[in-house]
C-alpha cells in the first residue's frame, strides 16, 4: 500500500482530531472547552519561550519568572493608576523589551559562546534572584484584581462554562501568526532564522548576530511580561507562580519539536485536553500531570524511533 | 604625702561611685521569638510584639525593667529556627521564648526546647504531633487551638448556627488541595462529620502550579451539596470563586478554611456570604475594646492593617507574658510558671485567655477557632454568638444577588 503523501496525511491528521473533539464535545463537553483554554493559556507562554529557543537556541530558565514579573508590573500600574491589566499589556511589553535587553547585555551575552550548561546556570540563577526580589518588593502574599469580566459566562444547553479562558487561545493564535509573520516576511527574523541555523555562516553574509540576539531575546522577554499581564486576570500571582509554566513550556517545546512554532499550539491544546480528560474522572484529578509527562515521554520516544526508522 | 593621700582617696571614691553608677544601669528582661519574618504572618506577628512591648516600656516595664524582644528569622526552615532557639538561649540569654508558626518548623524547634527547658509560651503550631513530642514539658504554655480542638469548635460552631437559622445539611462537598495540608485536613474533617454525608475531591492548589478548579467545581456542582468546602491556598481563593460563578455553582453554603485570605479578596463582590474559620476579625474591634486599641494602635504605629490573626496572637503573646513576670514578681521557672497558669488576660482576639489542659498538655490557651463570614467586604463575627458583629447570611447567592 503506498504511503500517504503529506497533504493527505495532514487531512487524515485533521479529520481524525476533529472526529476526537467532536467525540469529547458530545461525551464530556467541559473536557473539549477546559481543554481548549487550558492549552491556550500554555501555548501562550510556551510560544515566545520557542521563539529563543526553538528559532536562536538560547535557553532561559527564567522564562516564568519574566511572566511572573511583567503580571506584577501589570498589577502594580492597575493599582496605582487605574488602568485595566488588558490596557497594561501595552506599557508592560515596552517596559519589558527594556528589561530583557538589559538582562541580555548583564547575563546572556556573557556566556552565548559558552557550553549550553553555562546558559542554563545563569538563567537559573537569575530566576532565583528574580524570585527572591519579587519577594522582597511584594511579599509572598498572593494578589489578585478582582475583575468581573474574569468569571463570565455562557451557557450553550445544559452546559454552563466560563468564557475569559478563551481569550489566552485567542491570544496564542494571534502572537503565532504575528510571530511567523515576523519570521517568514521581516528582514529581521529572517536573518533570526539565519543566525538560529548557523551564526556563523549568517556572520559572513553580512547579519548583525549579536544585535538578531538582542532583538530576539528582547522581543520574547517582553512578550512574556505583557502576557504576565493577560495571565494576571485569570489568576492569583506571587512570586513562584512563574516556575511551573517555564518547565511545562520546555515540555511544550519538546512535544512539537523544537524550532515548530504551529506545533507549539497542536502540542499545548493536545496536551490541554488530556489534562482535562484526566480531571473529569472523579479522583483522578492528580493525574492529570502525570499524563501530561507520559505523553510528552511517549511523543519524544516515537519521534526518536522514526528518525532511526528513516 | 598628705597631697598623695588625698589623691589615692579621690581615686578609691570615684571607682566606688562608678560601681554604684553600674549597679544602677537599668534591667533588662528579654523575651525571644522565633517567627517567619518573610512572610505576612511572621511580619504582622513581630510587628504586634513590637507594639506591645513598646506599650508596655512607656507604662514603666515590668518589675521596673525595661522588656527587650529578640527576634530570629525562622525562614519557615526547621533547621534553621531550632538554631535560632539555641542562640536566643544560649548567646542572647532571653528569660522566657515566645512567638512561631508552623508545625513543621516547630517539630524541628522542640529538641531543642526540650534541652533547656526555658518557660516558653508559644504561639503557633496548631499540629497534635507537635502537642504529642511536649509531653509531661510543664514549663510549656500554648496559645493557638491544637488541630482537633479547631475542628471541634468548627462542629459546634456550625451546629450552633444550623439550629439557629434553622438550616439542614445533610450532604457536604469538600475540595482540598492535593498536598499534606489538604489531604490531612480533609481527613480530619470526614472524620468530624462522619455522621453526614461528605464527598471529597482533591485540585493541584495555584501555590504549587494548579490554579484551574473547573473539574472538582463541576463535579461538586453535579452532587449538589448542601455546604461546600475548599481546603486550599490565598492564591486558590478568589480564582474558586470566579470559576465557581462562571459555571454556575452556588451552593447554599459556601466556606472556605485557607491558612490566609488575599489582599483583595473582600474588594470582590463574589466574597459576599463566604464562610470562613478564623481566631479573629477586625470587626471585633466593634464589640471588644482590647480589640479597638490593639487595632488603633497597630494603624498608628505601622501605618497599615492587621491582617493576619496571628498580628493580635503575637500581641496576646507579649500581654500576657509581662502580666505572669509581674504577678510572679521574679523571673524564678517555678514562680513564673505558677503565674502563668493563673493567667486570666481579656485579649484582642474576643476571649479571655486562661491556660487549661488539653489531651497531652497542661497548659493550652485558646481552644476554638469563631465562625466568620464576610460581608459587604468585611469579615463579620457570626459565632460565638456573644462576640457576633453580624447575622449568617444564608443562603450563599455570588454577590448577594
Amino acid at each position: 500500500m503506498p504511503a500517504l503523501s503529506c497533504k493527505k496525511r495532514i487531512w487524515a491528521f485533521a479529520i481524525a482530531l476533529l472526529a476526537v473533539a467532536a467525540v469529547i464535545a458530545v461525551c464530556k463537553p467541559y473536557v473539549l472547552i477546559q481543554g481548549l483554554q487550558r492549552g491556550g493559556l500554555y501555548a501562550l507562554i510556551a510560544l515566545p519561550m520557542a521563539l529563543i529557543l526553538g528559532v536562536v537556541g538560547i535557553v532561559n530558565l527564567a522564562h516564568g519568572e519574566f511572566m511572573m514579573l511583567g503580571a506584577y508590573f501589570a498589577y502594580w500600574m492597575s493599582v496605582s493608576t487605574g488602568i485595566d491589566p488588558l490596557v497594561a499589556m501595552i506599557p508592560t511589553f515596552a517596559a519589558f523589551l527594556i528589561v530583557g535587553a538589559l538582562t541580555y547585555y548583564g547575563t546572556i551575552k556573557p556566556v552565548l559562546k559558552a557550553p549550553e550548561l553555562n546558559q542554563l546556570l545563569v538563567t537559573f540563577g537569575l530566576a532565583m534572584a528574580l524570585t527572591e526580589l519579587a519577594n522582597l518588593l511584594w511579599t509572598s502574599r498572593p494578589r489578585k484584581l478582582p475583575l468581573p469580566y474574569a468569571y463570565s459566562s455562557a451557557t450553550i444547553g445544559h452546559v454552563t462554562f466560563g468564557t475569559f479562558g478563551f481569550a489566552y487561545l485567542a491570544g496564542a493564535l494571534v502572537l503565532l501568526l504575528l510571530l511567523l509573520w515576523f519570521l517568514r516576511h521581516t528582514r529581521s527574523g529572517q536573518a533570526a532564522l539565519a543566525v538560529g541555523q548557523n551564526p556563523r555562516g549568517a556572520a559572513l553574509v553580512g547579519i548583525d548576530v549579536n544585535r538578531t540576539y538582542l532583538l530576539v531575546f528582547s522581543l520574547s522577554v517582553a512578550l512574556v511580561g505583557a502576557i504576565g499581564a493577560l495571565f494576571l486576570v485569570g489568576h492569583s500571582i506571587f512570586p513562584g507562580v512563574g516556575s511551573p509554566y517555564t518547565l511545562k513550556s520546555f515540555c511544550i517545546i519538546a512535544t512539537a519539536g523544537v524550532g515548530n512554532l504551529p506545533g507549539i499550539l497542536w502540542a499545548s491544546v493536545g496536551l490541554g485536553t488530556a489534562e482535562a480528560l484526566v480531571s473529569s474522572f472523579r479522583g483522578y484529578g492528580g493525574w492529570a500531570d502525570l499524563v501530561f509527562f507520559a505523553l510528552l515521554i511517549v511523543v519524544i520516544m516515537v519521534r526518536s524511533y522514526r528518525k532511526r526508522v528513516t | 604625702m598628705r597631697r598623695k593621700v588625698l589623691l589615692f582617696a579621690a581615686l578609691v571614691l570615684g571607682i566606688g561611685l562608678l560601681g554604684l553608677a553600674e549597679e544602677k544601669a537599668p534591667c533588662v528582661i528579654k523575651l525571644g521569638a522565633v517567627n517567619p519574618l518573610g512572610d505576612i504572618t511572621g511580619d504582622q506577628m513581630t510587628k504586634a510584639m513590637r507594639l506591645a512591648v513598646e506599650e508596655i516600656n512607656a507604662a514603666g516595664g515590668v518589675l521596673g525593667c525595661k522588656l527587650e524582644l529578640v527576634v530570629m528569622d525562622s525562614e519557615f526552615n526547621p533547621a534553621k529556627a531550632a538554631a535560632a532557639i539555641e542562640k536566643l538561649i544560649t548567646v542572647d540569654k532571653v528569660d522566657v521564648l515566645i512567638g512561631g508558626m508552623s508545625s513543621g518548623v516547630h517539630m524541628g524547634e522542640i529538641p531543642i526546647l526540650k534541652k533547656y527547658q526555658k518557660v516558653t509560651v508559644w504561639a503557633g503550631a496548631a499540629s497534635h504531633v507537635c502537642e504529642e513530642a511536649l509531653k509531661g514539658c510543664d514549663w510549656y504554655f500554648h496559645l493557638h487551638p491544637w488541630d482537633y480542638l479547631q475542628g471541634a469548635s468548627e462542629r459546634e460552631a456550625l451546629e450552633a448556627v444550623f439550629e439557629k437559622y434553622g438550616i439542614k445539611v445533610h450532604r457536604m462537598f469538600v475540595a482540598y488541595e492535593d498536598g499534606a495540608f489538604g489531604t490531612i485536613s480533609y481527613q480530619g474533617w470526614a472524620a468530624l462529620f462522619k455522621d453526614y454525608e461528605v464527598v471529597g475531591e482533591s485540585f493541584k492548589s495555584a501555590a504549587v502550579g494548579g490554579g484551574d478548579y473547573t473539574a472538582v467545581l463541576q463535579h461538586a456542582k453535579a452532587e449538589n451539596p448542601d455546604l461546600f468546602l475548599w481546603i486550599g491556598y490565598e492564591a486558590d481563593a478568589l480564582p474558586i470563586m470566579e470559576q465557581a460563578k462562571a459555571i454556575g455553582f452556588e451552593p447554599p453554603i459556601f466556606l472556605g478554611a485557607p491558612p490566609g485570605w488575599p489582599a483583595e479578596f473582600g474588594k470582590s463582590p463574589l466574597s459576599h456570604g463566604v464562610s470562613l474559620f478564623a481566631m479573629w476579625a477586625p470587626s471585633l474591634k466593634e464589640v471588644n475594646p482590647v480589640s479597638k486599641h490593639f487595632w488603633d494602635a497597630y494603624i498608628a504605629r505601622w501605618h497599615e492593617e492587621p491582617v493576619t490573626y496571628f498580628a493580635p496572637l503575637g500581641y496576646t503573646n507579649v500581654y500576657v507574658v509581662a502580666q505572669a513576670i509581674e504577678r510572679a514578681g521574679t523571673l524564678d521557672k517555678e514562680a513564673l510558671i505558677k503565674a502563668l497558669e493563673e493567667t486570666e488576660y481579656l485579649s484582642p482576639l474576643g476571649e479571655v485567655l486562661r491556660f487549661s489542659p488539653s489531651n497531652i498538655i497542661k497548659h493550652q490557651g485558646f481552644k476554638a477557632q469563631k465562625l466568620l463570614q464576610w460581608q459587604n467586604g468585611e469579615q463579620q463575627v457570626i459565632y460565638p454568638f456573644e462576640l457576633a458583629t453580624a447575622d449568617f447570611i444564608y443562603p450563599f447567592h455570588f454577590g448577594g444577588e
